[in-house]
């Protein structure tokens, strides 16, 4: 399990941020990305201390920023089903895709003096 | 101010075919900084500054044009904690490298300890 795909399960789903300076922002997901830059609605913002609250309709909070995210629970289960579901369709492809496996891959090739493909290997 | 385009802007420079696959790779971002333009939007940066202005332009490493900028002042014996104390920068490029958070200044309050159960 990758820690980016267990937080793209979690979209539409509550969890708390607490960022490398503190604060710890309580919202849900709406949107990640492979930055873990992530865009939260509904956000209660908690100070360092734990003294002062905000509240804010959304925000876009930067990956490199974050220390932690609590997500709950019930995620974890999720993923497992999805993994379930990429497994098989990853060896679908498999099948399909095995007959082009050399395509363009020059290395391989035996070439003759004009560029004829003699062997392909 | 051409820096509207911002959102569709990109790493750009390579053209033709191999370009196009790119434009097709490419994902959206997931920041969508039109809808905050010519608004208020707040803005907190890495080691503790916090600025509020109207957003005038932006492009797609979060680097941001702000007019009317204010600074929140911060206490002088910690970088994080904020004061009552404003002082006003007016207009600011701020680097997206920067940029820990964005939020609207709309819709915005301070409010009471909501984590706080009156039934206990």
């Amino acid at each position: 399990m990758l820690p980016l795909t267990l937080l793209r399960t979690a979209q539409n789903h509550p969890m708390l941020v607490e960022l490398k300076n503190g604060e710890t922002y309580n919202g849900h997901l709406v949107s990640c990305d492979n930055w873990m830059n992530i865009n939260l609605r509904e956000v209660i913002c908690t100070s360092r201390d734990g003294d002062k609250f905000w509240k804010m309709p959304e925000c876009y909070i930067r990956g490199s920023t974050i220390k932690y995210l609590r997500i709950p629970d019930e995620v974890i289960d999720m993923v497992k089903e999805e993994t379930v579901v990429k497994a098989r369709s990853r060896t679908d492809m498999k099948g399909r895709g095995g007959g082009q496996r050399n395509r363009g891959g020059g290395q391989s090739k035996t070439l003759d003096s004009d560029g004829d493909c003699l062997t392909v290997g | 101010m051409s820096a509207q385009g911002g959102g569709g802007g990109g790493g750009g420079g390579t053209g033709g075919a191999a370009g196009d696959q790119k434009d097709r790779k490419r994902k959206e971002s997931i920041l969508d900084l039109s809808k905050y333009l010519d608004k208020p939007i707040r803005v907190k940066f890495s080691g503790g500054r916090e600025a509020a202005g109207t957003l005038k332009g932006y492009d797609p490493l979060v680097n941001l044009v702000l007019d009317d900028t204010t600074e929140y002042m911060r206490d002088s014996d910690d970088p994080y904690k904020l004061t009552e104390e404003t002082r006003t920068l007016g207009l600011v490029v701020c680097r997206g490298t920067s940029v820990v958070l964005i939020c609207p200044v709309d819709g915005m309050e301070s409010i009471p300890n909501p984590f706080l159960n009156p039934e206990t």
